[in-house]
């Protein structure tokens, strides 16, 4: 997308960068951990290798977090870690699906066939950054992610219940403090204006059925 | 020939009723507006549009998304000469020679010779969709499971090298997209697939809903993290046409464009964003002054605009004739169809002539309405520009979570798009591109079917892709061009190419 991304020449000192991997490593690892536990409560066993696999997968996170393993590029370590996570909960989500019949592919062929091309990719991903030197992964803008996730689920919240003109105008309101340079007053009355715009367009001028006030109003 | 004219004209009859044109010119006007908006593409503002042609006929809805992708599209070329901050991953090249233009007080010939060389390459990309669509949809027939299969994998293979990164990293995305599809209920056997016993994902993710997360929110997030970077011309935009000179620097560059961006807009996986790259590229090695570039030439904003507006048009090509979606923005198209209860494919053409010809002849109206519309208001464009972006992104958001709401009435949908927004931001932190991810979840559902079908056929024998002839080609293409990518001196090319 667009190259204005200031997560190019990003480092960290190296004791920030010991934290990064304590944090990082142990966040897998609790993952890695928690999937083994799911694997247990299916209808149908796990079969061993993706039981190991999970293991190994626990194993690596804690080496990283108790910096056995020295991570040389981040960014492509733990992405690819996290990609092998989902494709080993793929595995584990599709083990009740039954596979091939005959040579008649089942509902779990696909899952699985696509997963496990997944695992082998992404390992290919992590090796890559256990071995060669890459970026730090940039600081993540808690504010804005904060606000922002917030508001939208706001909207989700309130939008059945409360209608739109409650559920626009409290969006708005959250949304804007993602913003470091936030102006309350001028938010405000955007707000309303805004606000007073979708009331209208929507339902009336779009026939669209949303529900403007409360349902006990 | 005589047919092409003959359905042509049965297309203008649909396309130039009062109703019609007059959704093409507010599809367009509207499209304009939100694509305008720094840091929203034309995928997002067309979600986000969606919900506006609901309560149209069919025609006349798709008569209207045409124009609002249009509209989109030159927009984001506005805001790269007036702001150099790219409204649309397209238009990232033309912020080049377009900005510097402006800041020699030029905006107004950069603007207007973008609309002119969008405008000539809709009119001859209107013309080869034309043509080209009874030859391919006859050429369809001949695909079977297999070969329908072969040309997804190489429209994958396709987007792989075209994302600029690591290539094994966007293979990682295209699987990671095609396993997201894979959730809900499976098509043959109806058996809910890695649910986790979630009823609201047994229908599956809405593409609207992975799409408007990733490029809707996940942009947003990562543009709060650069603020108040944006120089806008002030300048006031006088003096709109381009002198005869600029005119004549431009035709070329305007016809190679043209050209490059119609046949990259064909092939799956590829589209307007690389066409714009392509064409600089070219235009720079053929130019006798290549040091004018990126001070203000014109032919560095000429070429892209034309390139992009060429490919955004002929990648409807393999939508309307094989039913493929060789982009994401032309995915969500399939999403609008289908609501609209159109299955889009070879027989659009047989059954709805009127509605395939006629949105034909609406792509052409949608340009003409561009150059129309687009040179009187652009003083309007650069007022809107002004607004501070602690006030757009708000508005982004609340349009946003009201466009996927609306779709199916499902706040659960709402919360999906939060989490796609984080996951988005999160794949851009680690260099990841969200681009092949999205083909893959939109390819997915299409690719199982037909490898299922393909070697329910074959009877079990993986070999059946490799001894029909078409299929074994295509792959054999997809295969040459990933090794192609993976060697190094290509792989330094490329690098040059998205460094420029």
């Amino acid at each position: 997308m667009s190259d204005a991304t200031p997560s190019g020449d990003w480092s960290r000192s190296a004791a920030a960068q010991r934290q990064y991997n304590l944090v990082g490593g142990a966040i897998l690892a609790v993952a890695g951990l928690a999937l083994f536990a799911t694997s247990f409560l299916l209808q149908n066993p796990v079969p061993l290798t993706v039981r190991g696999s999970v293991v190994i997968f626990v194993a690596v996170g804690i080496a990283i977090s108790a910096g056995l393993l020295r991570v040389q590029n981040p960014q492509d370590v733990y992405g690819g870690m996290a990609l092998i996570l989902l494709a080993l909960v793929a595995f584990v989500a599709s083990n009740d699906l039954p596979g091939m019949r005959g040579f008649a592919f089942g509902p779990g062929t696909a899952p699985r066939l696509f997963a496990f091309t997944l695992a082998i990719l992404s390992l290919g991903v992590v090796i890559g950054g256990l071995l060669t030197s890459g970026p730090d992964v940039s600081g993540y803008k808690i504010r804005g992610v904060i606000f922002i996730i917030g508001s939208i689920l706001a909207f989700a919240a309130c939008i059945r219940p409360l209608g739109l003109v409650i559920a626009s105008f409290a969006t708005m309101v959250i949304c804007a403090a993602a913003a470091e340079d936030v102006k309350w007053r001028e938010t405000v009355i955007v707000a309303v204006v805004v606000t007073a715009f979708c009331s209208v367009l929507f339902p009336y001028g779009l026939n669209l059925p949303f529900q403007l006030w409360p349902r006990f109003w | 020939m005589y047919d092409l004219i003959a359905n042509l004209w049965l297309g203008m009859g649909v396309a130039v009723t009062p109703m019609n044109v007059f959704l093409c010119l507010i599809g367009a006007l509207v499209g304009t507006l939100i694509g305008v908006l720094p840091g929203i593409g034309s995928l997002a503002t067309i979600a986000m549009l969606l919900p506006i042609t609901f309560g149209l006929p069919p025609v006349g809805a798709l008569i209207m998304l045409a124009g609002i992708y249009y509209g989109a599209q030159y927009g984001g070329s506005t805001t790269s000469i007036l702001v150099n901050i790219p409204g649309e991953s397209s238009s990232v090249v033309t912020c080049l020679d377009g900005h510097e233009m402006a800041k020699q007080g030029r905006a107004g010939p950069a603007l207007a010779i973008a609309a002119i060389g969008s405008f000539f390459a809709g009119c001859v990309a209107t013309v080869l969709v034309a043509a080209l669509g009874a030859p391919l949809t006859s050429l369809a027939l001949l695909f079977g499971p297999a070969e329908y299969f072969s040309l997804m994998c190489l429209g994958l293979i396709f987007a792989v090298v075209l994302a600029k990164g690591s290539v094994l990293k966007a293979l990682t995305m295209i699987l990671t997209g095609l396993l997201l599809s894979m959730i809900g209920s499976d098509l043959e056997t109806g058996a809910e697939r890695m649910t986790w016993g979630i009823p609201e994902l047994s229908d599956g993710i809405g593409f609207v809903v992975v799409g408007m997360g990733m490029f809707g929110f996940g942009e947003i997030l990562r543009n709060l993290e650069q603020p108040g970077t944006r120089e806008i011309v002030q300048a006031k935009v006088t003096g709109l046409m381009p002198t005869l000179p600029d005119l004549k620097a431009a035709a070329g560059a305007i016809g190679r464009g043209t050209v490059i961006g119609s046949l990259l807009g064909i092939l799956p996986g590829g589209g307007a964003i690389i066409a714009s790259f392509a064409a600089y590229t070219l235009e720079k090695r053929v130019s006798k002054h290549p040091q004018r570039f990126g001070r203000g030439a014109i032919e560095g904003v000429a070429a892209p605009e034309s390139a992009n507006n060429a490919a955004a048009q002929t990648s409807f090509i393999p939508l309307l004739t094989l039913g493929i979606p060789p982009n994401p923005v032309m995915a969500l198209m399939v999403g609008a169809m289908t609501i609209h209860g159109i299955v889009p494919g070879p027989q659009v053409m047989t059954k709805q002539p009127e509605l395939f010809w006629g949105m034909i002849a609406s792509m052409w109206i949608g340009n003409l309405m561009l150059v129309v519309i687009n040179l009187p208001l652009v003083g309007m464009w650069v007022r809107l520009l002004r607004v501070p972006y602690r006030h757009l992104f708000p508005m982004i958001v609340i349009f946003c979570c009201i466009g996927v709401y609306s779709l199916n009435n499902a706040p659960f949908d709402v919360t999906m798009t939060a989490i796609f927004g984080v996951v988005g931001y999160w794949l851009v932190k680690h260099d990841f591109e969200p681009a092949p991810m999205i083909l893959g979840f939109v390819l997915g559902p299409l690719m199982e079917e037909n490898l299922r079908r393909a070697m329910l056929i074959a009877r079990g024998d993986a070999t059946v892709f490799l001894t029909r002839p078409i299929s074994a080609t295509l792959l054999a293409l997809a295969l040459f061009l990933l090794v192609l990518a993976v060697l190094p001196s290509l792989r330094a090319k490329r690098e040059e190419v998205f460094t420029e």
